[in-house]
């Protein structure tokens, strides 16, 4: 089948992009003024621990060869140690993941079911007053820092009316037999709450905008027009027909929009003190946690070129002509 | 060499046609209108703004003017936390948005548009090495790039605008590339080869008159961007600390509480700013979109 | 029960442009008899296409039928209220649209889509479908087990088949074929032309096939209507109307299209000039700027729709004078502009 050796040249393609990124972060953190030992060893480590990770990084071989230990430390999953935490940055990116994917994926299912009703609807309503307004309103949306509405909602929702909690994922102190506990709980949910609805509000514009023009120009569409001969109902004509299909590209979208919420969640993790991959990266840019950051860096990096892969697995999933080709 | 070959006279009436500015469309012209606003207060700041921004100010009885509500002792939007005013704030912010927002949406569409030039006109390894270089691009997770960049040299806002330029011409390089392979393959371009004019001719010539309004348009688009980005960089304190933007007052009133002490008048101001210049963005651009592509819009 | 299925009385569909209206149908009058195949055939733009819309009610948003009548087994459907139309639809009226490859949803199997007219439209249960579609591939001579297969899957003609398929889904009274057999070549067409004109005499049905080709017609039609710039220019049996046409643009028409049996009869000769631009109209007969034998009148007077044999309508001035003009619409030099 030709779409498969179609997929494996773009996830080729894909690697050889990461290992790009992979090498521009090493020079990145490698080529920064100052001392590059600080890039891994840090100052209050004893001699013998200080010269242990020398070894184990090879801080005192040529560049290339520091490159190469680089490569086959990350191909072994090893990210080094965190110089705050003093444990294994790996260790500690994989226990904040799960809360970044939690924030992302909750925010982004709102805001996609959202835009996608709302973007069909402006395009039923095409030419209307429903549609001249909401569609200046929803690109002020798109305009909005998204660290800046989550600082209003937070005033309004959090200090002003006290409806939720204004920062963390659980109560002080509270515990919780697992992790799965955690995220089933209603206190969860209502720390959950405000940073998801932030960022669905920042997110929802993309999939309504797309979705309103994919439907406007799919409405044109013979197969639509031939539905309407058939006697179909609205509803069959509207919905399996038009929407089924300019639903396509809005669900591709999706992958993309998670890689890039990811980014964002910097930001808005920030405002709502979220332990995620996000504002631990700022955190470790702030304290010169250096293996730290570098690891948050290429974790967020790996999910956005990931996303992009999945993006295009989902769009020759979901259109038979490339499935069924 | 440069000289012979630059365009005649009338080039800036050229340029400014050819830019084709969106007049009819009410929504584009009042993002124009917006920006002209906010060019004239950057410019104007000194007499406009009523204060220095970092100065720490006091009232007439001597205390610390902190925390007035607007309207109080004359401050017209009240003050931070440190007694600064909020106003002369807002006012001097415009000129750091501006100023990040213009150089960057510019190095963005200059890059851009040259790589995309050479990327489309040349085509072969070039075009192929270069557009592999794009892919990087968009791998590259954006505001962390930024983040890490703005952390690791100096903070200044030329660092920022340097980290969004390295990672945002790529949108603008795919686009103009493609536009450039259509051109490329048009007659007059064609006639021009064969009649022996020179490479850097045709592309001055012939071809980059005709991507000049897609590389507006993707300019418009980045000044949104940068802008954006910048008050998030401020916002996480990786920000130049010399000057006053937007995203440091709201830094500032996040770090002051101003939230718990539901001090909206400080940190409401910047953020409506922001959405006004990059919506007027986001409209000027909308209005380019119509005109250079119709059938996209209604 | 007469013997007429659908008549066609004085049709007006407009366009609105703007702030005007063009009449893309100008009083359209043919009849449709029972059991029979009726080609529509004119240039584009002349209003062929718009009228078989018309028939089904579902017209572009910015156009309206303005006037006239549809008398469908004697019910005027251009004044039935839209859920009684709706009803009609496919169960009693079907459509094989010009381009297969656009009008079938490509994300949906052929089968999905047959199950969608069978079972919302025609009330079948799961299984009974499932029969009827079987029946249906083997009507148009395709294998059953390619039903589960997407539109793209199928090669042009074969899509047009299942176009086909789809039409005769809930056994409708009249079919209506619109350049059906446009985007193929001439080996294809023969095939499904063919094919058409067997299941129609198979199942009794009328069908309306709309065509630019004259040589479909000659082909395939029991009867023929030749349209020009939004009126109906002649009408009557086929033999009749291409053999001994009484209309100069149908002279001029037969002149201009090879045989779709094979080699071109004689030289072909194009009629020189274009369509008139609707919304302005000549003041005449339409076809007088471009007719060879127009005269005062032409330009002046609309020609009424008149007999000139037993069931042949001509809508031209100089329509007695038809024997003579054939002999003349003969010769190339005559086309040829004298201008």
């Amino acid at each position: 089948m030709s779409h498969l050796k179609a997929m494996a040249s773009r996830a080729l393609q894909l690697a050889l992009v990461l290992w790009a990124v992979v090498t521009i972060l090493f020079l990145m953190f490698r080529l920064m003024p100052g001392n590059p030992m600080a890039a891994y060893i840090d100052p209050t480590f004893t001699v013998e621990q200080q010269e242990a990770l020398m070894a184990q990084f090879g801080l005192d071989k040529p560049l290339w060869e520091q490159y190469l230990i680089y490569l086959g430390n990350l191909l072994q999953g090893e990210l080094g140690q965190s110089f705050r935490y003093r444990e294994p940055v790996a260790e500690r990116l994989m226990t904040l993941l799960p809360n970044t994917l939690i924030l992302t994926f909750s925010s982004l299912i709102v805001a996609y079911t959202f835009g996608i009703l709302a973007g069909a609807y402006l395009a039923w309503r095409r030419g209307s007053v429903v549609e001249n307004t909401a569609i200046p309103l929803v690109l002020t949306t798109r305009a909005m820092p998204e660290f800046w509405l989550g600082m209003v909602l937070l005033a309004v929702f959090s200090f002003w009316l006290g409806w939720f909690p204004a920062g963390g994922t659980r109560p002080a102190g509270a515990s919780y037999d697992s992790l799965w506990a955690l995220y089933t709980s209603r206190e969860f949910l209502s720390y959950l709450a405000l940073p998801a609805l932030t960022l669905a509000i920042y997110s929802q514009g993309l999939p309504l905008l797309l979705m309103r023009s994919n439907m406007l120009d799919v409405m044109k569409e013979d197969f639509v027009t031939m539905a309407r001969i058939k006697g179909l109902s609205n509803w069959s004509v509207v919905v399996r027909h038009a929407a089924r299909n300019a639903l396509l590209p809005v669900m591709t979208s999706f992958a993309i929009a998670v890689g890039y919420q990811l980014q964002g969640n910097v930001v808005v993790e920030s405002v709502f003190s979220w332990p995620g991959l996000g504002r631990e990266l700022v955190n470790a840019v702030s304290a010169s946690d250096y293996p730290l950051a570098q690891g948050a860096f290429l974790m967020i990096a790996v999910v956005v070129i990931l996303m992009n892969l999945i993006a295009d697995l989902l769009y020759s999933l979901l259109d038979p002509r490339i499935s069924h080709a | 060499m440069l000289d012979t070959t630059l365009p005649r006279p009338g080039f800036v009436a050229r340029f400014f046609r050819s830019l084709r500015l969106p007049l009819n469309d009410p929504f584009a012209v009042a993002g124009l209108a917006i920006y002209a606003i906010f060019i004239l207060t950057a410019i104007f700041a000194d007499a406009i703004a009523p204060y220095d921004p970092t100065e720490i100010l006091y009232t007439p009885n001597y205390d610390l003017a902190a925390d007035l509500r607007p309207g109080e002792d004359g401050f017209i939007l009240g003050t931070t936390s440190l007694g600064r005013d909020i106003f002369s704030q807002i006012v001097y912010g415009t000129r750091s948005a501006l100023l990040i927002g213009l150089t960057a949406a510019f190095m963005v569409a200059l890059i851009g548009s040259i790589v995309g030039l050479v990327s489309g006109y040349f085509g072969g390894w070039v075009d192929a090495l270069l557009m592999r270089l794009a892919d990087v691009a968009f791998g590259i997770p954006f505001l962390p790039f930024v983040i890490v960049l703005a952390a690791f040299l100096e903070p200044s806002i030329w660092n920022v605008v340097i980290a969004m330029a390295l990672v945002l011409w790529r949108d603008t390089g795919r686009v103009i590339r493609s536009q450039v392979l259509t051109l490329r393959s048009r007659s007059y371009v064609d006639a021009a080869r064969v009649s022996g004019s020179s490479d850097f001719k045709i592309i001055l010539r012939h071809i980059a008159p005709n991507i000049l309004p897609l590389s507006f348009l993707y300019g418009s688009i980045a000044i949104g961007w940068a802008i954006l980005t910048e008050a998030s960089i401020s916002f996480l304190g990786f920000g130049d600390p010399q000057s006053i933007s937007w995203g440091y007052m709201l830094q500032d009133a996040f770090a002051s509480q101003a939230l718990a002490k539901q001090a909206y008048y400080w940190f409401v101001p910047p953020g409506v700013c922001i959405i006004l210049v990059v919506s007027a963005g986001f409209f000027i651009t909308r209005g380019y979109e119509n005109l250079l592509f119709p059938k996209l819009g209604r | 029960m007469t013997e007429t299925l659908l008549s066609v009385r004085d049709l007006k569909v407009s366009y609105q442009v703007g702030k005007g209206s063009i009449d893309a149908v100008d009083g359209a009058s043919f009849d449709v008899p029972r059991g029979s195949i009726v080609g529509l055939v004119g240039e584009s733009g002349c209003g062929k296409t718009t009228v078989a819309r018309a028939l089904t009610r579902v017209i572009a948003d910015n156009a309206s039928i303005t006037g006239g009548q549809i008398l469908f087994d004697g019910q005027d459907i251009a004044a039935l209220p839209e859920r009684e139309m709706n009803a009609l639809r496919w169960r009693d009226i079907a459509f094989i649209p010009q381009s297969a490859m656009n009008s079938l949803d490509p994300v949906y199997t052929v089968e999905y889509q047959l199950n969608e007219v069978l079972r919302r439209r025609g009330g079948l249960g799961r299984r009974q479908a499932r029969a009827r579609c079987e029946e249906l591939f083997e009507m148009v001579g395709i294998e059953a087990g390619r039903l589960g297969d997407y539109p793209h899957q199928f090669s042009g003609g074969m899509r047009q088949r299942v176009a086909i398929a789809l039409a005769l889904a809930l056994n409708p009274k009249l079919v209506i074929a619109d350049e059906p057999v446009t985007a193929l070549d001439v080996i294809v067409q023969r095939q499904i032309l063919d094919q058409l004109r067997e299941l129609q005499s198979m199942l009794g049905i009328s069908v309306i096939l709309v065509t630019h080709d004259i040589s479909v017609v000659a082909y395939v039609c029991d009867r023929t209507v030749v349209m020009y710039a939004g009126r109906i220019a002649e009408a009557g049996p086929m033999d009749a109307v291409l053999m001994e046409p009484s209309h100069p643009y149908t002279m001029g028409l037969r002149n201009a299209f090879p045989d779709l049996k094979g080699a071109a009869s004689g030289v072909l000769t194009p009629i020189e000039g274009a369509p008139p631009n609707l919304a302005f109209p000549p003041p005449g007969c339409r076809f007088a700027p471009r007719c060879p034998f127009a005269v005062e009148t032409c330009t002046t007077q609309q020609p009424a729709l008149g007999m000139v044999a037993p069931d042949h309508r001509v809508s031209c001035h100089r329509a007695d004078e038809a024997a003579k003009l054939r002999q003349e619409a003969a010769r190339t030099e005559t086309w040829l502009a004298d201008a």
